[in-house]
């Protein structure tokens, strides 16, 4: 238990004079007090009163000195306690000391030597005081289960939720590289087929036949490109056949030489992390034809329990940046499905790219 | 010559048909999915059937996947199949599946119209029709190192075996590298003996040699 009564023996700041704090007023309080005792017990002894009734004027000033005291410790613990429910605590313990130590007071004024009167009402204080703080630790604890058990709930709703965006965005590209196919390639095709057929029947007028040569060839490139486009966005051999397939698409592509070791891929994971694992292996072999042209590449796959393992190693230079924007991409891609992405890359070691995909 | 068409889309069906009519190439069936393609191969017996990669129900490979059955259906059907895509896998894998005409063409070569009726005749005949992008696809994949079935040989015999691979002949090859037909025989007699080929007749021999030179798409 700490002392009830605080005995500020500070002197008053000058700024005071702008603006009393309750420090300060708290001392006004005492010096006025204190004045006013004083002044009682000169008068008593000047009357030669057979009583000593300046007691009462004591009691009444150190009385409503306890009662300010008890308010300003009561506000102090409340402003420094680091919650509510903590804030609370420390006013009800303010206010239980004050009533003690003004139930000691009234007991030493009333003289002490009698039956210790306050003995019943300070337990009952001490036990409410007492009681609060164990209830509200309690309420703590049962609380921050509670609450434990909604975040748990949420993350696996957020989790699954993201995941379900990130399978929805992966099926709306398949969709879209499906209309380029059946639609505006679709068309392309068709146009090309019937310039061809125009250029054919223009053989007898060369100049004719070659504009729609140029028309046609025209045509062919808008067909390029949009391939590209389809294969950048959801590539059909990876819908068709597989991730190693895919990734072998991929090494025959490049440029330098790639070899591509894949395990436990007879089983198929789920078309999101096929695709991010495709996507990491083609960026990391993009990123090895631009910084380390003529490296030799390994990809390994490997699928387990687990999940799904995806590791790109070139022999070039190394001290690739981890922080890029394609490895940023990567990452945000892989996090997505709860993975984790790693970049190795220290200067002359060749740089490593793994991902690990849960699945 | 007859002529078998498996597409799903009207637009490029109807197209195809009309650009073969124009070269009296008669299309005898047209089918619209690999079931359908299956049943028109058994009731036509077509010299070449002219396949879409991406087929009804699965929209996926079905057409590659129909035209391997077929060919181990009805031995000596030759297939060219029209993708919208480079992929050698599938190349090799309807090579794998027999040793007559293959075809793989990217859909945008029907606008050529002599080079398409050429290759459909030379499908038709057992030969070999291979997209440049395929062959290009190849020739960077095999660069990849020990093992490569190609690695013995010479740069310039890998120009003729690519070329070959498209399906030109000697004379066309003489032409592309500007050299004289005589040359290119030396180099492809020396392809065949390097890559180890039986003899049989040339024709048979370009198609295994082709063969080889897909496997190491891998």
């Amino acid at each position: 238990m700490q002392a009830a009564e605080p005995t500020p023996t500070t002197a008053p700041q000058p700024t005071s004079r702008r603006r009393i704090g309750p420090a300060a007023a708290l001392e006004l309080h005492a010096g006025i007090g204190a004045f006013a005792g004083l002044v009682c017990t000169l008068l008593w002894g000047l009357t030669d009163s057979p009583s000593f009734w300046p007691l009462w004027v004591w009691f009444a000033i150190v009385l409503s000195l306890a009662l300010h005291a008890g308010c300003w410790l009561g506000w102090t613990w409340w402003r420094r306690a680091r919650d509510r429910r903590h804030g609370l605590i420390a006013a009800h313990a303010a206010v239980s000391l004050t009533a003690i130590a003004i139930l000691l007071l009234v007991w030493v004024a009333s003289g002490p030597g009698g039956e210790f009167w306050p003995l019943i009402p300070v337990a009952c204080l001490g036990g409410l005081l007492a009681g609060h703080a164990l209830g509200g630790a309690l309420w703590v604890r049962f609380d921050a289960r509670a609450r434990e058990e909604t975040l748990t709930t949420r993350v696996d709703e957020l989790t699954r939720s993201r995941r379900g965006v990130v399978e929805a965005q992966a099926e709306e590209l398949r969709r879209v590289e499906r209309d380029l196919h059946d639609g505006a390639q679709s068309r392309l095709v068709a146009l090309t087929m019937q310039l061809g057929l125009a250029e054919a029947e223009l053989s007898d007028r060369p100049e004719a036949a070659a504009k729609v040569r140029a028309a046609r060839e025209e045509a062919g490139a808008a067909i390029a490109e949009l391939r590209d486009l389809a294969r950048g966005i959801a590539p059909p051999v990876l819908a068709d056949r597989g991730l190693a397939a895919a990734v072998e698409s991929l090494a025959d592509r490049a440029s330098g030489p790639v070899t591509v070791e894949a395990a436990g891929l007879d089983r198929r994971p789920p078309p999101v992390v096929e695709s991010a694992a495709y996507f990491v292996v083609a960026e990391a072999l993009t990123n090895a034809a631009k910084h380390a042209p003529g490296a030799a590449v390994a990809v390994t796959l490997s699928l387990d329990g687990a999940g799904l393992r995806v590791a790109v190693r070139d022999d070039g230079p190394g001290g690739a940046d981890p922080h890029g924007s394609g490895i940023a991409g990567l990452r945000g891609r892989v996090e997505a499905l709860d993975g984790r992405l790693g970049v190795s890359s220290p200067p002359g070691a060749g740089t490593t790219i793994e991902a690990e995909l849960p699945c | 010559m007859r002529v078998v068409i498996a597409e799903d889309q009207a637009l490029l069906r109807e197209g195809l048909v009309a650009l073969l009519a124009a070269n009296d190439i008669e299309v005898v069936a047209q089918a619209e999915d690999g079931e359908g393609l299956l049943r028109i191969v058994a009731g036509h017996k077509p010299d070449v059937a002219i396949v879409d990669v991406r087929l009804p129900p699965t929209f996926t490979d079905e057409g590659v996947r129909a035209a391997i059955e077929a060919r181990e259906r009805h031995p000596g059907t030759g297939v060219l199949i029209l993708s919208q895509y480079v992929e050698p896998v599938y190349t090799a894998e309807l090579l794998a599946a027999g040793s007559a005409g293959v075809g793989y063409l990217l859909k945008e070569r029907v606008g050529d119209v002599p080079a398409f009726v050429d290759a459909v005749r030379r499908v038709a005949a057992g030969g070999t029709a291979l997209d440049r992008e395929v062959v290009a696809q190849v020739m960077s994949a095999s660069r990849r190192g020990p093992g490569d079935p190609l690695a013995a040989l010479s740069p310039r015999e890998e120009e003729v075996l690519a070329l070959m691979a498209e399906g030109r002949t000697n004379a066309a090859i003489a032409r592309a590298l500007v050299v004289t037909q005589g040359a290119v025989e030396k180099h492809v007699t020396s392809i065949f003996s390097k890559l180890d080929l039986p003899a049989s007749d040339d024709d048979h021999r370009r198609v295994l040699a082709v063969l080889a030179f897909m496997r190491a798409a891998g």
